[in-house]
Parts: C-alpha cells; sequence; structure tokens
C-alpha cells in the first residue's frame, strides 16, 4: 500500500520578528488522511508556524511547499470576517474569491453544516461561538484537501467542541489532512495521529499520541 | 467579477451600513466649507478704527460755502470700517490691546485749516502690527479719499460761484469779506454805452472771449478734479456663493476630506478585522487591496461631488444666473470627480497602510487633510513654498481641474494638465501604499 501524498511541506521554516526568534527553523510534512496536533504554551510559536504553513505570512528563512494542486483552508486563531456582514454575506464574498463555482450553494453548504444563523444580524453581532465557528466555515471554503486550525475550540462549549470536531472528521475520512493548535492536551484523544510540540520557537518534541502521553506535560507547558 | 469589484462592493455594502459614519461624512466637510467661507467673509467685515479729535470738530462745517453735516459725512464715507469716537488716551490703550486696529486722529488745528483752504489739513493713523495693518491702512486711505472726494466737490462748488460771480457779477465774500463785482457781462453792457474806437473795441473783444471761455469752465474745472471717473454699474453676474470658484473649492475639499477619510479607514479596517492574512493567501494581491480602497474614494466622490454639482446647477437654475456650463459640462466634472477621489484615495490608503489600524488611520487622515486643503488655499504669488508643497499633493489640481471644467470656454487644455497631476499622483501614493501594506500582513 502507497503511502499517502505530502500535501504541506515545510523545510527549515523560520520567522524572526525583528531581534525576536518567533520561529527557528522547522522541518514538517503533512500528508493527506492523518490528523496532527501541535501543542505547546503560549508564545510558543504554534499560530506562527501554521500562519507560515498557510502562507498568509513569509518565513524569514526555509520555505513552505504545497503539493501540486492542493489547496489548504486556514482558520486563524482570531475570527477574521467582516463585522458589519451577515454569515451568509461573509461565506459569499470569500467563496467567490476562492474561485467556488457557486458561491451561494457553497455559502448554504457551510452554514448548514457549522450550524450557522442564517439571517441578516451582522457576524460582529453573533456570540462568540458563532462568530469561531463561521471562522471554521470560512477556512472550509473551497474544500481544501488540508485543513490549518489555529485553537479552534478555544471559545466553543463541549457541545460545539464535538460537532466542530465530527465536521472536520468527516473531512479526514474523505483523504483530507488536518493540523491543528491547542493547549488542551486532553483534546487529543483518538483524534491526533501524530504530535508536535513547540516551545519557544523551537520544535521539542515529535511523536504518536502515546509517546507525548509519556512525556512531562508540566515541564512543557510550565 | 474581479476581485477589486468584489472588495469594492463589500465596502459599498459596509458604508451603506454605517449611516451615522456616513452622515458625518458628508457633513463635516461642507460644515468645513462653511466655516472657511464665514472666515473668508470676515476678512471683508469693518474693522473697528478709532476716530481721536483733538480739534474739537463742530457738528455743522462749512467748507467753501458748504454746509458739511460732520457726524453724518463721516459716517456716509466711513462705510468700510467702524468709527469710534474715543479719547487719545482710550485710543492708545484700545490699539496696544488689539481692541481697536487703527486710530485715525484729528489734530489741533485740522478745522481752520481746511476752511482756510491754502494749507492742506493732516490727519495722523496709527496702525497695529500684524496681517490686518495693510488692509485696515487701505480702508483708511479709502475713508479719507472719500473725504477729499467730498471737500473736492465743496470746492469746485466754492470756485464755480466765484466764476459765476465773475461772469455776472454780484456780491460774494471771501474770507469772511464781502464785495460787489461788476462781472463780464454787466462790463459788456457798459462798454455797449461808450463810443466805438480801436481801444474800445480790443476791450470789448477780450471781455467776449472772457466770458465765452469761463462759461466752459464748470465742465473744464470738474474734469480736472476727476480725469478718470469710475462709473460703478447695476450688480449683475454670480453671487459670491454661486461662484465658479466657490463651487471648486467645495468640491474639492468635500471630495478630498471624503476620499482621504474612507481610503485611510477602510485600509487600516482590512488589518483590524484580521483578514488581511485571509486575503493574502493569494486570494487577493495587495495591490488589489489597494485598488479597491482607491476606487472605493473614486465612486464615493463621482456620487457625491455630482449630487453636489447637481444642487449648484439646481441653485443657479432657479436663480437664472447667467454664465458658465452647468449641465454640459457634468460628463466632464465626473471625470475630474473620479481621478480626484483615485488620487486621494491612493493618498489614503498609504496612511492607512503606514497608521496599520482603523482608529490611528481616521485620526492621521483628520488631521492631514485640512494642511493639505489650505496649502492649496494659500496663494502661490503669496507664499511659493505652498505653491510647491501643494503641487506634490491632489487637492490643488483637483480644484483647479473642476473651476476649467465647469467654467473654462475651452477647458481642455487646463483639464488634461490637472488630470496627468492627478493620475501621476494617484499612481505614485497607491504605489507607495502597496510597499506600505507589506508591512501589515508580514
Amino acid at each position: 500500500m502507497s503511502e499517502p501524498p505530502v500535501l504541506i511541506s515545510a523545510r527549515g521554516v523560520a520567522r524572526q520578528f525583528g531581534p525576536r526568534t518567533a520561529l527557528a527553523p522547522v522541518d514538517l510534512e503533512l500528508r493527506g488522511g492523518e490528523t496532527v496536533a501541535l501543542l505547546g504554551p503560549n508564545g510558543a510559536g504554534k499560530s506562527t508556524l501554521l500562519s507560515l504553513l498557510a502562507r498568509a505570512s513569509r518565513p524569514t528563512a526555509g520555505h513552505v511547499e504545497w503539493g501540486p494542486g492542493v489547496r489548504v483552508g486556514w482558520v486563524p486563531q482570531r475570527a477574521a470576517h467582516y463585522a458589519r456582514l451577515t454569515a451568509r454575506e461573509n461565506l459569499v464574498l470569500f467563496a467567490r474569491l476562492e474561485g467556488e463555482s457557486d458561491a451561494d450553494q457553497a455559502a448554504t453548504r457551510l452554514l448548514s453544516a457549522l450550524e450557522l444563523p442564517d439571517d441578516e444580524r451582522a457576524s460582529g453581532d453573533l456570540s462568540v461561538g458563532n462568530r469561531q465557528r463561521l471562522n471554521v466555515a470560512l477556512g472550509l471554503l473551497g474544500r481544501p484537501d488540508a485543513l490549518l486550525l489555529d485553537e479552534p475550540t478555544a471559545s466553543l462549549d463541549p457541545w460545539q467542541r464535538r460537532r466542530l470536531w465530527e465536521t472536520v472528521g468527516s473531512m479526514r475520512e474523505g483523504g483530507g489532512a488536518v493540523l491543528f493548535s491547542t493547549q488542551h492536551p486532553e483534546e487529543l484523544g483518538d483524534l491526533a495521529d501524530r504530535v508536535l510540540v513547540l516551545r519557544g520557537g523551537a520544535l521539542v518534541f515529535a511523536g504518536a499520541p502515546a509517546e507525548y502521553a509519556l512525556l512531562d506535560s508540566d515541564r512543557i507547558f510550565a | 467579477m474581479s476581485r477589486v469589484l468584489l472588495l469594492l462592493r463589500k465596502d459599498l455594502l459596509v458604508l451603506r451600513r454605517s449611516p451615522v459614519l456616513l452622515g458625518v461624512l458628508v457633513a463635516y466637510p461642507l460644515l468645513i466649507a462653511l466655516l472657511v467661507g464665514l472666515v473668508a467673509s470676515y476678512g471683508s467685515a469693518k474693522p473697528r478704527v478709532a476716530l481721536v479729535d483733538e480739534d474739537g470738530l463742530p457738528e455743522v462745517l462749512e467748507v467753501g460755502g458748504q454746509r458739511f453735516r460732520v457726524n453724518r459725512t463721516i459716517e456716509r464715507v466711513s462705510r468700510e470700517v467702524d468709527l469710534v469716537r474715543l479719547s487719545k488716551e482710550e485710543a492708545e490703550r484700545q490699539l496696544e490691546s488689539g481692541e481697536v486696529v487703527a486710530s485715525v486722529t484729528v489734530p489741533r488745528g485740522f478745522v481752520s485749516d481746511l476752511r482756510g483752504m491754502v494749507r492742506s489739513p493732516r490727519l495722523i493713523l496709527e496702525t497695529t502690527r500684524g496681517g490686518l495693518a495693510p488692509r485696515v491702512t487701505q480702508q483708511v486711505q479709502a475713508l479719507v479719499y472719500s473725504l477729499n472726494r467730498e471737500l473736492q466737490d465743496a470746492y469746485i462748488e466754492a470756485n464755480l460761484e466765484y466764476i459765476d460771480l465773475l461772469l455776472d457779477g454780484g456780491v460774494g465774500t471771501f474770507l469772511g469779506r464781502r464785495f460787489d463785482v461788476l462781472g463780464l457781462r454787466g462790463t459788456r453792457r457798459v462798454l455797449e454805452g461808450l463810443p466805438a474806437g480801436p481801444k474800445l473795441d480790443a476791450i470789448r473783444e477780450f471781455v467776449r472771449a472772457a466770458e465765452l471761455a469761463l462759461a466752459q469752465t464748470d465742465d473744464a474745472l470738474r474734469a480736472t478734479a476727476n480725469p478718470i471717473e469710475l462709473e460703478q454699474a447695476p450688480e449683475r453676474g454670480r453671487s459670491w456663493v454661486l461662484s465658479a470658484q466657490v463651487q471648486a473649492y467645495a468640491l474639492g475639499l468635500t471630495v478630498t476630506f471624503l476620499a482621504l477619510v474612507l481610503a485611510a479607514g477602510a485600509l487600516a479596517a482590512e488589518r483590524d478585522e484580521n483578514v488581511l492574512g485571509r486575503l493574502s493567501r493569494g486570494l487577493v494581491g495587495l495591490g488589489e487591496v489597494v485598488g479597491a480602497k482607491v476606487a472605493l474614494a473614486a465612486t464615493v466622490a463621482v456620487v457625491l461631488g455630482l449630487a453636489l454639482a447637481l444642487a449648484f446647477g439646481l441653485a443657479i437654475e432657479v436663480g437664472d444666473v447667467a454664465g458658465g456650463e452647468p449641465w454640459s459640462r457634468l460628463p466632464l466634472l465626473a471625470v475630474g470627480l473620479a481621478l480626484t477621489g483615485a488620487s486621494v484615495g491612493a493618498l489614503g490608503a498609504l496612511l492607512g497602510a503606514l497608521a496599520g489600524e482603523a482608529r490611528t488611520a481616521s485620526l492621521v487622515a483628520l488631521l492631514v487633510v485640512l494642511p493639505i486643503v489650505f496649502l492649496g488655499l494659500v496663494p502661490r504669488e503669496v507664499v511659493p513654498v505652498a505653491g510647491v508643497i501643494s503641487d506634490g499633493l491632489p487637492f490643488a489640481h483637483a480644484v483647479r481641474f473642476f473651476g476649467a471644467a465647469l467654467y473654462d470656454v475651452s477647458p481642455w487644455g487646463s483639464v488634461g494638465v490637472e488630470a496627468a497631476w492627478l493620475l501621476g499622483l494617484a499612481a505614485l501614493f497607491g504605489g507607495l501604499a502597496r510597499v506600505g501594506m507589506r508591512r501589515l500582513v508580514a
């Protein structure tokens, strides 16, 4: 049986902000069908790595490659949508920018899948949980092969978390890859196939969840 | 639909959903234009000038046989200044404190000099330092000129009375002394009763020639007093409010303000809403984001500018005012509005990119817009540096474009030059804004 294709590959990718190193050089591959958890305390470099992999920012060293024809969805930690537009209007606008053939249909599909309100309310007036789900829905536009999620469950209640992972899980079953960051190791459950741990901008662990469970996580998050 | 148009449509939708913002953006520049107009009209308001009467001007003054009611005469000739009678000490105090901008003193001996008609009486003018002094000096000079005109008329009338006396004879007075005069006509009648002879004929001929010459003196004397007389025709043409200049400035000011603040705020808002990262992942280029803001500014400039021009046009039609091309030039005006909106919008986008977040960008745009406008208002002849700086900013070019488009008989030369300037500035500021945006998505 052949190995799943590499969807995203990072070679020595690093990011400096002036004298500060946000991310030391990191090598990483994300393959189809796998779910990778990215763990680490605040300021560890998780968001920086995800935005570099999503090509939302540029590395100061190394490079990021996407496989041929691979589409990558990105869900930043802070909601990224127009607060004066409704959830549907945001989805239709970004669907058109993503080149979706039927933007209205794509918006309807995601509104339903993420159980988002389809009314006249501006998205800025939605609850925190709904805004976060809209953020995830925007990341799913364009039917991505790989989805990068930056602490997607931070503002969701347990039920909403479960619904989110079900939605993401269905994508994985379709051969897609998921890389998500979290500060909550207990979220790993049976979601992740691999675990990466960042600390102080450097990759300090890469392995299976079972191996991670043997680590002293207090030392990592201290 | 292109990506720039998609973002433009989104921005217009957001703007439509912010009626308070839109209202303030429209009302504020109109308010500023009104205030500028008020300040400009203050420039022609009456300055307060002290009148110090050291000679005790009488209520009625007789000069050359003409009687002047002094207060009424001063009132009539001092329409351009607010003349207030003060003592010497009070006038000096108010001049020092700036309560009056000038002081005109009537020194002792003024009335006797005036009545004597031998030596010119003098008035003494003192002004404060500063910007108003030249204007006040001009106005006091105008006041003295008007007084001189009235006195001159009185002197001429007095002289003409003497000439009439020489012609017709009668009783006259000079320096308070009465005297009888035979007059040329009386002389002729006396000569007619004398026997003819060559010597008497020569005297008769002289009297006849002198009679004819003095009969022409009336008009000649008046003409000598006023070699060139300015006749003021009844007022016609547009009032100041409807003048071409005011329309061009009102359009320029409104469009500059709106386009600058909108473009700066809209570009910085993309970062505030955290969508720049999402957009810059290949969905929309940085140049396209700048292009969308420039298009937003141009669209709003055209819509609002045309609405203002229509309002002016209607006022002109209703007022039945002659001159100008209020309707046929609207398409050309629309081009100017679009170019101005684009040029100012590009500058706004640059400010937005540099400021980084919407509140700072809007504040910076507000702070920057007034100097831009006032630099364009300062006459190049007065402060050449202001003219040079203003050439590098869109406002002055916009005003010249609007003025030419609306009222020049042959506008194409001016319009072409100003359009090239506006396009060049739009390209320059747009390019710089694109470079500045790299910092925002880094």
